[in-house]
C-alpha cells in the first residue's frame, strides 16, 4: 500500500540545514520509516534538521514518539532539531498536548526555523 | 513364260526332224523347219511384250506346222505325243474352253492327215487339203474373235477404272520410271489446274513440284522404284504447286507398280489444307483447353493460397491463425488431417494445432522436414499407416518457425502440385506465425503490465463504496491504454482517476505506468486537482515520445464536505446519479494531456450528497463504430437510469447492456463511487493492522461531520480514537487477535465512540511513555477502559460544542 505519509528532503544554507517536509498523515504505519528517512538524510556535517509539518494533516502519538526519538538522535550528534507546526492546526494541538517544545523548538514557519539554526 | 513357248516351238520342230529319216520332201521340210524356227525366234525375242493372242497364234501355227510335217513325213506314231503336248500346255496356259479348242484343232488336223495319207479320190484329198486350213482358220478366227472380246473387256475395264479415277475426289497420277506423267485424272485437273492433255508427257517435277523440292521428289521416286518390293507404297506430306503458282500442302500416297517388268509409279494426291486447318483448330482447341485447365488449376492454387493467407490474416492470435490454417490446409489439399508443429525455444517441434486430430507418426516426419529445411513428400509411409505425407518447413528470416504436415490415405496421393501449393503457403504462413508470436508476446506483456497498473484491490473507504471494472478489448485487438485509480487523500477525501492514453500496446502501457505513479505522487503531495493535472501534462509533453496524448479525468470526492471537485483533460464527462437520475458533470473541460505545453486546467466543484453515485468511464463504453458519440452518451444515461444503485451492480449492468456480446472494440474501464448515506449509529470492523488506521479515521471524519462536529473537533476526536485503535492493534500483536471494531453513536450533542479489541489492556505501549492515553484523556471528555476476558473496550465520549476543545 502506498505510504500515507510523504517525506520531501531539501538542503538549505548550502549543506548546513536539512529541511524535511512531511505531507499526508503520520501514524504508526509510517512513523518508524519516516524517522529513519529523516535521520539518514542528515549528514554529520549539517548543523541540524528542520521537520516541516505545516502540510501534515494528522499526527498521532506514534509520530510524536518518532519526533522525540529523532530529537534524541540528532542531539547525540550535536546537531539541532526544529519542527514547524503553525498554531491552530491539529498537529500543533497535539505537539502542545505532549509538550514537545521541551524536546525541540516549535516554529510557525520554515524560514524562521532555518534562520534560528544559523 | 517365254521359255515355255520356245520349248513348245522346239518340240514342234523336233516332230518335223524325227520323221525326216524315212522319205523326204527336202524343200518342204526345210521350209517348215525354217518357219518353226522363225516363230520360235520371234517368240523368244518378243519376250515380255508378248500378248495373249500371240500365244494362241503361235500355238495354232505350230499345230498346223506339225500337221503338215506329219503329212509329209507320214510318221503317224507321233500324233498321240503331239496331242498330249498340245493339251498339256493348253490347259496350262488357258481356260478349259480354249484348251479344248486347241485340242479340237489338233484332233481335226490328225483326222485330216489320216485321211490324206490314204486318199480315196483326188477331190477328197483336195477338199481335205483345202478344208483343213479352212477349219483351222475358222477356229483360229473364232479364237481371235474371243481374244478381241477379251481385249475389249479389258479396255472397258480400263475405261471404267479411268472413269472411277476421273471421278475420284483425289488426284490420281501415274508416272513412268523417269517421272513423266502417264495419266492425270479429273481431280488432278481440278486440283492443279492443268488438263490431262497438258499434263501427260510432262515431268511431274516440272509441273507441280515446287522447285526447292525437286531433288527430294527425284530421290523419293528413285528410291521407290529401286525398292525390292514390287508393290511398295509410301505416304507422305509435301507441298505442291498449282498452275497459278499458289501452293498447298498435300498428302501423297504413291505405289510402285510393276506390270510384267514395266515399272511405273501411281499415286493419289489429296489437298490437306482443310484437314491441316481442322487439325490445327483441334490442336488449338486442345491447347486452349489445356491452358484453361492450367489456368483453373493455378486459380485454384491461388485460391487455396488466398484462403490460407486470409485465414492467417483474419486472426490475430497465434492460436487462431494455427487453428484456421490446419483447417484450410486440410480442405485445400483434400487431406485426411493436417498438423502444424511449432518450434519452441530449444527448436523442438511440438504440436501447435491439428485438424481434425494429430497425425500418427507426423512428428517424426515433421522432424525430418525441419532438419532438411525443405518440402518433402512421402508415399506409402510406414509411420503414417501406409498413407502419404507431405510437409513443408515454415520459415521466417531463415528460422524454422515450425513444420506443416498433411496426410492422406489411398487412393488420395499427394503430388508435385500439392507440394507447390504448400511451399507457396509456407513462406507467408511462416511470416504470419513469426509476426503473431511477436505480437502475442507484446500483447501479453502489455496486458500484464497494464493489469499490474490497475489497482488489484480497491481501498476500502469509510462511507464510500467503490467498484471498478476493466474489460480489455476483444482478445485480438491491441491492449489499450485505459487506466483508473483510486487514491485515498489525507483528510478523508479520495481521488478518482480515469484515463485513456492514446498509444496502444507496450508504449501505451508503460506511459500509463508513468502517469499513474506521477499522479499518485502529486496527489499525495497535497496539490489541488488542477495543479496535479498540469504537472501530468508537463510530464507527457516533455517526456513522451511521438507526441503521446492522453485524456484524463481527476475527481476528488470529499465525503466529509459532501463535495466533489474535478478536472477534465479531454475526457468524457463523468456522470452524477442523484436519486436514480443521471447528470453529466460538464464543465472544467480542457484539452487532453500532451497537446499543449501550458494549457490551463481548472477545477470545478459540485455537491455530492450522501446517497448519490459518481460514474467515471472511458470512451470504449460509449463509442461504437458508425455511431454518433452523443447517441452513445444518451444510451449510457438510459442504462444508468434503469440500473441499481449499488456500485458493483451498476458496473455489471452497464457492461451487460452496453458492451457487445463479442467483446468491446476498445478497452472499457468503469469506476463508480457511491457516497453512502450517513447513519446516526455506525459500527465497522477493521483488520488489526496499522493500515486500517487511515480508513478508520476517514470513516470517523465523515461520520463526525455528519453528526455536526466542527473541523477542529473532528481532528481532535479522530486523534483520540486513533490512539485507542493503535492500542487495539498493539494488543492484537501481543495476544494474537486479528480484528478490532469501532462503533459510534450520538446522543443529542454528545458522541460516543467505542473501540473494541480482542486483547488484554496495557497501560502504555513500548516507547510511548503513556502519551497515547494522555492524548485520549486530554482530547476527550471521558475515557473508559473496560478490560473483559474477550478483550478490551475503550469508550470515548465528548460533547460537541463548536470548534473549541473540551472544557
Amino acid at each position: 500500500m502506498d505510504d500515507l505519509v510523504h517525506v520531501h528532503i531539501e538542503q538549505r544554507e548550502g549543506d548546513d540545514v536539512v529541511v524535511a517536509r512531511l505531507t499526508g498523515e503520520l501514524d504508526i504505519s509510517g512513523a518508524a520509516s519516516t524517522g529513519q528517512r529523516i535521520a539518514d538524510a542528515v549528514p554529520s556535517s549539517a548543523r541540524g534538521v528542520v521537520v516541516d509539518m505545516s502540510q501534515l494533516d494528522f499526527i498521532d502519538s506514534s509520530g510524536i514518539s518518532m519526533l522525540f526519538e529523532l530529537a534524541r538522535r540528532v542531539g547525540s550528534r550535536r546537531q539541532e532539531l526544529r519542527v514547524v507546526a503553525p498554531a491552530g492546526k491539529p498537529v500543533a494541538r497535539v505537539l502542545d498536548i505532549v509538550e514537545f517544545d521541551r524536546a525541540a523548538p516549535v516554529h510557525a514557519d520554515v524560514d524562521s526555523a532555518v534562520a534560528e539554526m544559523a | 513364260m517365254a521359255y515355255l513357248f520356245a520349248t513348245g516351238a522346239l518340240l514342234g520342230l523336233l516332230t518335223l526332224i524325227v520323221p525326216h529319216m524315212s522319205e523326204v520332201n527336202d524343200l518342204a521340210l526345210a521350209l517348215l523347219a525354217s518357219a518353226a524356227l522363225v516363230i520360235a525366234a520371234i517368240v523368244w525375242v518378243s519376250g515380255d511384250r508378248i500378248r495373249e493372242w500371240h500365244i494362241h497364234a503361235v500355238l495354232a501355227t505350230g499345230t498346223l506346222i506339225v500337221s503338215l510335217a506329219n503329212y509329209y513325213a507320214g510318221a503317224t506314231t507321233l500324233y498321240p505325243v503331239l496331242y498330249m503336248w498340245a493339251a498339256l500346255y493348253a490347259f496350262y496356259f488357258f481356260r478349259p474352253a480354249e484348251a479344248l479348242a486347241h485340242m479340237a484343232l489338233v484332233a481335226v488336223s490328225y483326222a485330216v492327215v489320216l485321211a490324206i495319207q490314204d486318199p480315196e479320190s483326188a477331190i477328197v484329198r483336195w477338199l481335205l487339203a483345202v478344208g483343213t486350213p479352212l477349219v483351222a482358220g475358222l477356229l483360229i478366227s473364232r479364237l481371235l474373235h474371243r481374244l478381241s472380246d477379251r481385249a475389249q473387256q479389258i479396255e472397258q475395264s480400263e475405261a471404267r477404272t479411268r472413269m472411277v479415277l476421273d471421278t475420284a475426289p483425289d488426284a490420281f497420277i501415274t508416272l513412268d520410271r523417269d517421272g513423266v506423267i502417264m495419266s492425270w485424272n479429273a481431280a488432278a485437273r481440278r486440283l492443279f489446274g492443268w488438263t490431262a492433255a497438258e499434263a501427260i508427257g510432262q515431268t511431274m517435277r516440272a509441273l507441280i513440284v515446287p522447285p526447292e523440292f525437286s531433288d527430294r521428289h527425284d530421290q523419293r521416286r528413285n528410291a521407290l522404284i529401286a525398292s525390292e518390293s514390287a508393290t511398295a507404297t509410301e505416304r507422305f506430306e509435301v507441298e505442291f504447286q498449282r498452275r497459278d503458282g499458289s501452293r498447298f500442302p498435300g498428302e501423297a500416297t504413291v505405289s510402285k507398280v510393276d506390270i510384267q517388268g514395266e515399272v511405273f509409279v501411281s499415286g493419289f494426291i489429296t489437298d490437306v489444307t482443310e484437314r491441316l486447318r481442322r487439325q490445327a483448330e483441334r490442336e488449338a482447341l486442345l491447347r486452349e483447353q489445356a491452358a484453361r485447365a492450367e489456368a483453373e488449376r493455378v486459380a485454384e492454387l491461388v485460391g487455396g493460397m488466398q484462403a490460407l493467407v486470409d485465414a492467417a490474416l483474419a486472426h490475430r492470435t497465434l492460436d487462431g491463425i494455427l487453428r484456421e490454417l490446419v483447417t484450410q490446409v486440410r480442405g485445400v489439399l483434400d487431406a485426411d488431417a493436417a498438423t502444424i508443429y511449432l518450434a519452441d525455444e530449444s527448436e523442438r517441434l511440438t504440436v501447435g494445432a491439428s485438424a481434425p486430430g494429430d497425425i500418427t507418426g507426423g512428428d517424426a516426419f515433421a522432424n525430418r522436414v525441419g532438419e532438411a529445411r525443405e518440402a518433402m513428400l512421402a508415399r506409402n509411409d510406414a509411420s503414417a499407416n501406409g498413407g502419404a505425407l507431405v510437409g513443408v518447413p515454415l520459415l521466417a528470416e531463415g528460422e524454422v518457425m515450425g513444420v506443416l504436415v498433411a496426410c492422406a490415405t489411398p487412393p488420395r496421393e499427394f503430388g508435385g502440385e500439392d507440394l507447390t501449393l504448400l511451399r507457396l503457403a509456407a513462406e507467408r504462413v511462416g511470416l504470419a506465425i513469426a509476426h503473431a508470436r511477436v505480437y502475442e508476446r507484446e500483447h501479453r506483456i502489455a496486458e500484464t503490465l497494464q493489469r499490474s497498473l490497475l489497482p488489484d484491490r480497491l481501498p476500502s473507504l469509510p462511507g464510500l463504496e467503490v467498484a471498478a471494472r476493466y474489460l480489455p478489448a476483444a482478445s485480438e485487438a491491441e491492449v489499450g491504454g485505459d487506466w483508473y485509480d483510486v487514491i485515498p487523500i489525507a483528510g478523508g477525501a479520495v481521488g478518482l482517476v480515469m484515463g485513456d492514453v492514446a498509444g496502444k500496446g507496450l508504449a501505451g502501457a508503460s506511459m500509463v505506468g508513468r502517469l499513474r505513479s506521477a499522479l499518485r505522487a502529486y496527489a499525495l503531495e497535497g496539490h489541488d486537482g488542477a495543479r496535479v493535472v498540469e504537472q501530468l501534462n508537463r510530464l507527457l509533453w516533455t517526456e513522451a515520445e511521438d507526441s503521446q496524448m492522453a485524456t484524463m479525468l481527476y475527481v476528488i470526492v470529499d465525503p466529509a464536505a459532501n463535495a466533489v471537485r474535478w478536472v477534465n483533460a479531454g475526457h468524457p464527462a463523468p456522470v452524477m446519479v442523484v436519486d436514480g437520475e443521471p447528470r453529466f458533470l460538464e464543465g472544467a473541460g480542457s484539452v487532453p494531456l500532451g497537446v499543449l505545453p501550458f494549457p490551463t486546467y481548472e477545477e470545478v466543484s459540485d455537491r455530492m450528497d450522501p446517497g448519490s453515485t459518481l460514474l467515471l468511464y472511458t470512451d470504449g463504453l460509449v463509442e461504437r463504430p458508425g455511431e454518433n458519440i452523443d447517441d452513445g452518451m444518451a444510451e449510457l444515461a438510459a442504462r444508468v437510469r434503469e440500473a441499481p444503485e449499488d456500485p458493483d451492480a451498476l458496473c455489471d449492468h452497464l457492461l451487460a447492456t452496453l458492451v457487445p456480446a463479442g467483446g468491446a472494440m476498445d478497452d472499457v474501464a468503469l469506476l463508480t463511487l457511491r457516497n453512502l448515506p450517513v447513519p446516526d449509529h455506525f459500527s465497522a470492523e477493521f483488520p488489526a493492522e496499522p493500515e486500517s488506521l487511515a480508513p478508520m479515521r476517514s470513516m470517523l471524519r465523515r461520520w463526525l461531520s455528519h453528526a455536526g462536529a466542527g473541523e477542529l473537533e473532528i481532528a481532535e476526536i479522530v486523534t483520540a480514537c486513533g490512539e485507542a485503535a493503535t492500542n487495539a492493534i498493539e494488543h492484537a500483536g501481543v495476544s494474537g487477535g486479528t480484528r478490532f471494531e469501532v462503533s459510534g453513536g450520538r446522543d443529542g450533542r454528545e458522541v460516543e465512540i467505542a473501540v473494541r479489541d480482542q486483547g488484554s489492556w496495557r497501560e502504555q505501549r513500548p516507547g510511548d511513555h503513556g502519551r497515547g492515553l494522555d492524548l485520549m484523556r486530554t482530547l476527550m471528555d471521558t475515557v473508559a477502559v473496560d478490560p473483559t476476558p474477550e478483550g478490551t473496550i475503550v469508550s470515548l465520549r465528548r460533547r460537541l460544542g463548536g470548534n473549541g476543545g473540551p472544557g
